[in-house]
């Protein structure tokens, strides 16, 4: 498979800070592909790199086939980039200034704009600086995906959007693949990483912790899990969940009666959890949650050896 | 590739038409204030024998020395004065915006990241300021001529331009050295300073020279002499002045295309 982006010991310092440690990095094409770390781990300088907003310490790295820096703005027609700080201002129309970033990126077709902004529920007819920081999320993602570029770079795309339209984003995400088109997306929110990406890499302090596929990390996710049961005792429950192998954490206790639910039950489960459900669906059910399994925690399990990996 | 030519240029313009008509307000207004009042004030006797109880250190400084001529007031109220005074911080806070603020408000990245190079950028956004600029020197040029007859001041038309593009050369100087410092450190407040340094240091030094003979060779180290020495409101262009002026504005946005072109966009 022939990748849009590829990194060699692409290395990035701020005087004595190494932002970047020498990254080696391989976004197959047509891929969705996200980085996920907290604040400050390496993902914003990775993107300004990539786009020739900054320049590499050492090592190199190629976009679609050229350089950053040689490749110029013949290049960056091509890409369409999201800001993590997206800071718009000015007296201008949204729309006015969707048509100045139009006059200096690839081609837009006609109707792309509205249609785009009518997706994500935004009104173009407003003074840019009036703007809510989510709607000028919005607008930093139009100028971002109208020109249909090869390539899209997108830093903490959804931070400010309300649910609804986090959905909508990831869907725009979804057919932006079909299409054709690579993403290349960070978050520290591993959830939407989850729903959308192929391949998830890891940066932590400036160094990339892992890159594996989503599927894999969903069969070692960690899952926090809540139960509520009636019609049976703590000792029952407790002795039939404790046969089962990655499960931690075990809490049984039924000294809140008042709600009629004897039995609360709360554990960790490592890994695929239907092993769990199929052993408690043997008791009356009262309640149940389940959380969203944690892929940052899941993949420093899974490599427990934090601070070392150069890459995969 | 691109759709319309001059993108960078085309947006600068567009976002400061308000702005501009207040600068232009500023500049007739400064313009309406000072030069109907000449009949009554430069040519009087009375002030004439105000100036000469001045302390002639004073008078020299500030260039009142020929007040008395219709060009020498105009050059002492407007040119010397308040429309250097209003270019200069014009220009500087334009040549400012151009890079360093723009990069500051972060949205320097979000336009690089785009199809534009940074050496388009800073010629696209320093032709802007040059146009403003020249729009409010031009402005001024056809203010004094509309004022000329009523106001007795018998300023020749081609020296009313001759002004005006010293004026403008003078003060696109400090616009230049602003974007320059922009583009070398892309901070603020290091291009406001250098920007208004220039201005300041050229009308001190000028100011100086003009005290004795023993110190008239400061005169070669001021813009302000540069733009304003061979007095080309009463005798016409000068064109080494402007030659000067220019030469070094232009070698200022080359040095400003070099610096962006070798360091990190940052904010």
């Amino acid at each position: 498979m022939t990748s849009v982006i590829d990194t060699t010991a692409l290395t990035k310092r701020f005087g004595s800070v190494t932002a970047l440690h020498p990254l080696d990095l391989s976004v197959p094409a047509g891929s969705i592909f996200g980085v996920i770390g907290p604040n400050g781990a390496g993902k914003t300088t990775l993107m300004r790199l990539l786009l020739d907003v900054l320049r590499p310490t050492s090592g190199s790295a190629t976009v679609l086939g050229a350089s950053p820096r040689a490749g110029g703005p013949a290049l960056r027609r091509q890409i369409g980039f999201l800001p993590g700080e997206l800071r718009l201002e000015g007296r201008v129309t949204g729309r006015a200034l969707l048509r100045h970033f139009a006059d200096i990126s690839g081609p837009v077709a006609p109707g792309t704009i509205d249609a785009l902004a009518d997706r994500l529920n935004l009104d173009l007819s407003r003074t840019v600086r009036t703007l809510s920081k989510g709607n000028k999320q919005k607008l930093g993602l139009v100028q971002a995906f109208m020109h249909e570029p090869r390539l899209l770079v997108l830093d903490e795309p959804t931070s400010g959007l309300d649910p609804l339209v986090q959905q909508e984003f990831l869907t725009m995400v979804r057919e932006a693949r079909s299409n054709g088109q690579t993403v290349f997306l960070s978050s520290h929110v591993l959830s939407e990483i989850q729903q959308v990406a192929d391949s998830v890499a890891i940066l932590r302090s400036g160094r990339l912790v892992s890159v594996s596929d989503v599927e894999s990390l969903r069969v070692s996710a960690v899952r926090r899990v809540r139960v509520g049961i009636t019609g049976s005792t703590p000792t029952l429950v407790r002795d039939t969940l404790s046969s089962l192998p990655h499960l931690t954490d075990l809490d049984v206790s039924d000294d809140a009666p008042s709600d009629g639910v004897p039995v609360r039950v709360a554990a960790t489960i490592e890994g695929d959890i239907d092993p769990f459900i199929k052993l408690i669906a043997r008791f009356s059910v009262a309640d149940l949650a389940v959380e969203e399994p944690d892929l940052e925690e899941s993949v420093l399990r899974l490599y427990s050896t934090p601070e070392v990996s150069d890459g995969v | 590739m691109a759709s319309k030519p001059l993108p960078l240029f085309r947006r600068a313009i567009a976002d400061s038409w308000r702005s501009m008509i207040g600068w232009s307000l500023g500049v007739m207004a400064a313009l309406l204030l000072y030069l109907p009042l000449f009949p009554s004030i430069g040519g009087s006797p009375d002030m004439l024998e105000l100036l000469d109880s001045l302390p002639p250190e004073l008078v020299n400084a500030i260039g009142y020395d020929q007040i008395a001529t219709g060009a020498g007031y105009t050059q002492s109220t407007f040119y010397g004065l308040i429309g250097f005074l209003l270019l200069t911080i014009a220009g500087t806070s334009w040549g400012t915006a151009a890079i360093a603020g723009d990069e500051e408000t972060g949205s320097l990245e979000l336009t690089l990241a785009h199809g534009v190079s940074r050496t388009q950028l800073v010629l696209e956004r320093t032709a802007a300021v040059v146009v403003r600029l020249a729009w409010l020197g031009l402005l001024s040029a056809l203010v004094v001529l509309a004022l000329n007859d009523s106001a007795e001041l018998g300023i020749e038309p081609a020296h009313a331009f001759a002004a005006a593009a010293a004026l403008v050369g003078l003060t696109l100087l400090s616009a230049t050295v602003a974007v320059v410092v922009g583009a070398l450190t892309g901070r603020r407040l290091f291009a406001t300073a250098a920007g208004a340094g220039v201005a300041v240091l050229g009308y001190a030094l000028n100011a100086i020279a003009n005290q004795s003979e023993d110190l008239d060779p400061l005169h070669a180290w001021s813009p302000y002499h540069w733009a304003y020495g061979a007095r080309p409101l009463a005798d016409g262009v000068d064109w080494g002045g402007l030659g000067l002026l220019y030469g070094i504005s232009a070698a200022l946005v080359l040095l400003a295309v070099v610096a962006l072109n070798r360091r990190d966009v940052t904010g």
